[in-house]
């Protein structure tokens, strides 16, 4: 048995890295398509988490942000036709100087008033991407036809999930220092951060910087992945829901729940497919939801866990006899 | 130059209509309702639904759009919002959620396409290059008598008076024996009336789809912030600047950018005022 809690968790890392590995040598292509948009949208979900379910900042732009990444690589691979290893660390970097514009009403505001600057910015970045300069961003239509880093489906299941491991890999460590506790910190009570000698403006930079990060590296990875980019479906409530959704239903505040939940919606929605085609799904999606948010906001993450606080003693148990 | 003023006078009016109900349950339950935008929505459709698809007099299609916006709200508020009394921000995004599920719910009735509204009241005003439709200037007018019957009630009657007594302080309005509950399902049932009223002037002034709700979302919480908490006044002082911004950007620059400035607007004033133009003032 593994001596202390931080290497069983190391162990169940590794477990799960290795399990995710071996699927593509017995899924269906279809199936590995899938889990690559699971891993995206698990890497936008914990994005989101490390603004908004740790330091309790939440944020409604988030595509504001992935748009930004996704928009920098692909102007710039379309119209300067700059290299991807160039195009992406630069899209990042213009995400990051995004983050900082989100952060800017955060040292004044919170709550529920920070919501909607970002919700606003998300509009803003919406209408400004049709109106302004077309002939570079693509107006309305977007822009297609992009580089692709690799092709098939097998190589950017491995792309995407080494990348969407490594991201939580970082992110469980940086929860388990003294940063991570502080973090938390920052959402139970912000005064009383302070009062402790903290600089919770430094602490909170930090949160919105790897925030924006994390989201850079998703959004360029994932405009080169589907090949285009278009206003409508990145600044968009729909994809800000299915964040959110992904983040709020596995367990916001956690590493564990944005993956899970974001793994859960997708096989739900391939589940629906055949009965609810297009946007009904969303229903579905919010339903779910909101049924368990109001039960359990703390997720399927929450509910999991103490099902297995339940079931391990009787486990135990039964094993004893 | 005269028209450009009718013109943002008659859609401040109906931004106007469109903003009070989202300012009213702010100010008394201290909490952003952003499935405001459904009840709009709901209003437009409902209208259709009766007046296009069964026949019936307009009377009948508005009677049916604010029962609907009225069942709506009350519902959000006894069955999701009141579990989650005292989390604003846990309000705000299952509020958030909710409209999403009601879009899809449209999209699954309805069918995704845009659908256009007969005007509530037909033809064009013309004076000497002036022109306004009569259906904007009815929206205006409804809009400025809802409004005034709104404030008659919550200055004058005994229950507009306990609504008032929430919003300014809930535990003292309980000491007067005042059930801060009742209050909050009455403010509902109002701000779903009112959405669905304005989503019928709203529909017919755009046009009906399943994310029609997100535009005028967005006036009332411009509106509500950049007029301050829940002040009555300062929400119709606001209606008109944005009204009048976006018939001016409309004009002068370009329909596209129509949003741009309010969107800015919110930003603005949330980062260097966030208590509002116009404060914390009463309802």
């Amino acid at each position: 048995m593994p001596k202390s809690r931080f290497h069983r968790s190391l162990l169940y890392w590794l477990a799960f890295g290795a399990f995710m590995c071996l699927i593509p040598l017995v899924a269906s292509t279809g199936v590995v398509r899938l889990l690559i948009f699971a891993n995206f949208l698990a890497i936008f979900a914990m994005s989101w988490d490390i603004i908004s379910g740790r330091t309790g900042y939440i944020s409604f732009g988030h595509p504001f942000l992935i748009g930004i990444a996704g928009y920098t690589t692909a102007i710039l691979t379309r119209h300067l036709d700059a290299p991807l290893f160039v195009s992406i660390p630069l899209a990042v970097l213009a995400t990051l100087v995004g983050g900082t514009l989100f952060f800017l009403p955060a040292l004044r505001i919170r709550g529920t008033y920070f919501a909607l600057v970002t919700l606003a910015f998300m509009e803003l970045m919406y209408q400004l991407t049709q109106v302004i300069a077309p002939k570079i961003t693509g107006g309305t239509r977007g822009l297609s036809g992009l580089k692709t880093i690799i092709l098939g489906a097998v190589p950017n299941y491995y792309l995407t999930f080494c990348v969407m491991f490594a991201i939580a890999f970082c992110l469980w460590l940086i929860t388990r220092t003294r940063i991570g506790t502080a973090l938390a910190a920052i959402r139970m009570d912000e005064e009383a951060v302070t009062a402790l000698g903290l600089s919770t403006l430094k602490l909170k930079l930090f949160a919105f910087g790897a925030s924006a990060a994390v989201a850079g590296i998703g959004g360029a990875l994932y405009v080169h992945y589907i090949g285009s980019i278009a206003p409508r479906a990145l600044f968009d409530i729909n994809f800000l829901f299915t964040i959110l959704v992904a983040a709020l239903l596995g367990g916001s505040g956690t590493i564990a729940g944005p993956i899970l939940g974001a793994y859960f919606l997708t096989f739900l929605l391939e589940y629906l497919r055949p009965y609810l085609p297009g946007a009904e799904r969303y229903f579905i999606y919010g339903a779910i939801t909101l049924v368990v948010y109001v039960l359990e906001p703390r997720g399927l993450h929450s509910i999991l866990e103490r099902a297995y606080g339940k079931l391990s003693p009787i486990v135990a148990r039964g094993l004893a006899k | 130059m005269v028209n450009i003023l009718i013109q943002g006078l008659a859609l401040s009016g109906l931004y106007a209509l469109l903003a009070v109900g989202f300012t009213m349950i702010f100010s008394v339950g201290r909490v952003l309702n952003l499935a405001y935008g459904v009840y709009i929505m709901l209003g437009g459709y409902m209208y259709y639904t009766a007046v296009q698809v069964m026949g019936l007099p307009k009377i009948g299609g508005f009677l049916f759009a604010i029962a609907a916006g009225i069942a709506f709200a009350v519902l959000t508020y006894s069955i999701l919002v009141r579990r989650l009394e005292g989390n604003p921000v846990a309000v705000e995004i299952a509020t958030l959620i909710l409209a999403v599920v009601m879009q899809s719910l449209i999209i699954l009735i309805y069918r995704p396409v845009s659908k256009s509204m007969w005007p509530v009241v037909q033809g064009v005003f013309r004076y000497e290059g002036v022109f306004v439709t009569y259906n904007l200037l009815v929206a205006m007018v409804v809009s400025w008598v809802a409004l005034a019957g709104l404030l008659i009630f919550v200055r004058y009657t005994r229950y507009g008076r306990a609504i008032q007594a929430v919003s300014m302080d809930r535990k003292g309005a309980i000491i007067s024996g005042i059930d801060p509950r009742r209050m909050n399902l009455l403010t509902w049932a109002i701000s779903g009336a009112l959405g669905a009223l304005a989503g019928v002037f709203f529909a017919t002034y755009t046009q009906l789809n399943p994310s029609m709700w997100v535009g005028p979302l967005i006036v009332a919480v411009a509106v509500v912030v950049v007029g301050g908490i829940g002040s009555i006044v300062g929400s119709l002082i606001v209606a008109h600047i944005i009204g009048f911004m976006e018939t001016f950007t409309t004009a002068m620059i370009a329909a596209e950018l129509r949003g741009v400035f309010t969107m800015v607007l919110i930003i603005v004033v949330l980062v260097v005022a966030p208590k509002g133009l116009f404060g914390r003032g009463e309802l």
